[in-house]
């Protein structure tokens, strides 16, 4: 949680985090929620939920975090 | 004549979702007399870093009833449909399926189990419809959205992958209904638990948030947990997250 507050791109607590998903994307000022279909989280504001997010194998990542600027 | 039509790769971080896409193609279908479509079922392929993809690497996939000579207007829509509505960018694909003809289904099933393992390649994707006879074209970019609409008919023709789009309307969270009430509507095929037991009629279900269904046996099932409560209803809707592997 700490990585993404702070501006780094990766998400560091996996794929099943529930609880600092939604945490860290009620502080996000980039969250945007995904279409219907793809959201897997119960919090609808979740990083998990987030249309900026990139699955990877082991976490997610931030896509908005990761633009220069 | 009954089709599958599955779509990948078409979207970016801004536009409409693939599965909308998908909507939308088979809203057309029925719009313009060639049939009657089914819901839409989003397909979970293999996330890896040699696979290039937007943000979940998952293919959306109706089936239709069609009238046997709108096939090949069907096909041409939804090319047409795809390299006009599709991302900047993405790199659509198209499989249109005829199911009852198919050559041999177990082919099809065994493609859509083997992408959500490995990487396949696009080459094994024409391959293999070009054994099947099925129809599978590409749209835009590099065309690798081939790949996940081809795995995206596999696993929709097996029957037990993926959740359907859309969830289901059972009113405010925290209403209680019988199992019997909720195989009687035309959304739900089915209500189970989530370890696969058939329930009776009889029992009660408390209703939560974004109820969703899941395709297993090639239906829309319903999958409910033990309730959190001690009191009330044995059984509740099962929260989204519990779906994720769906």
């Amino acid at each position: 949680m700490e990585q993404m507050e702070a501006g780094l791109p990766e998400f560091p607590r996996g794929t099943e985090d529930w609880s600092t998903a939604a945490r860290v994307a009620a502080l996000c000022a980039e969250f945007r929620p995904d279409v219907e279909e793809e959201q897997v989280a119960d919090e609808a504001g979740s990083c998990y939920n987030c249309r900026y997010r990139r699955w990877s194998v082991d976490s997610i990542t931030c896509c908005k975090r990761q633009r220069p600027g | 004549m009954r089709i599958l039509v599955s779509i990948d790769d078409t979207d970016d971080l801004e536009s409409r979702g693939t599965g909308e896409l998908a909507s939308l193609i088979a809203a057309d279908l029925e719009t313009n007399g060639w049939g009657k479509s089914s819901f839409v079922t989003r397909h979970q392929l293999l996330v890896h870093p040699d696979i290039p993809y937007t943000s979940h690497n998952s293919a959306m996939c109706f089936s239709a009833e069609i009238y046997a000579d709108a096939l090949d207007e069907v096909i041409a829509h939804a090319s047409s449909f795809l390299a006009r509505e599709s991302a900047a960018g993405s790199d659509p694909g198209l499989c249109v399926a005829a199911i009852d003809g198919l050559a041999a289904p177990d082919e099809i099933i065994a493609f859509g189990r083997r992408a959500k393992e490995s990487v396949m390649t696009k080459e094994e994707a024409y391959a293999a419809a070009r054994r099947l006879g099925v129809h599978l074209s590409e749209h835009g970019g590099t065309g690798q959205g081939v790949i996940g609409a081809l795995a995206g008919a596999g696993l929709r023709l097996g029957g037990n992958d993926g959740r359907l789009k859309g969830s289901i309307p059972l009113g405010p969270p925290g209403g209680v209904v019988s199992v019997a009430d909720l195989s009687r509507r035309e959304d739900v095929d089915a209500v189970r638990a989530f370890d696969g037991r058939p329930l009776d009629g009889n029992e009660m279900v408390r209703v939560g948030e974004k109820v969703k269904t899941v395709m297993l046996e090639g239906k829309a099932v319903l999958l409910v947990t033990a309730a959190a409560a001690a009191d009330g209803p044995a059984w509740q809707t099962c929260p989204r997250q519990q779906l994720k592997r769906y």
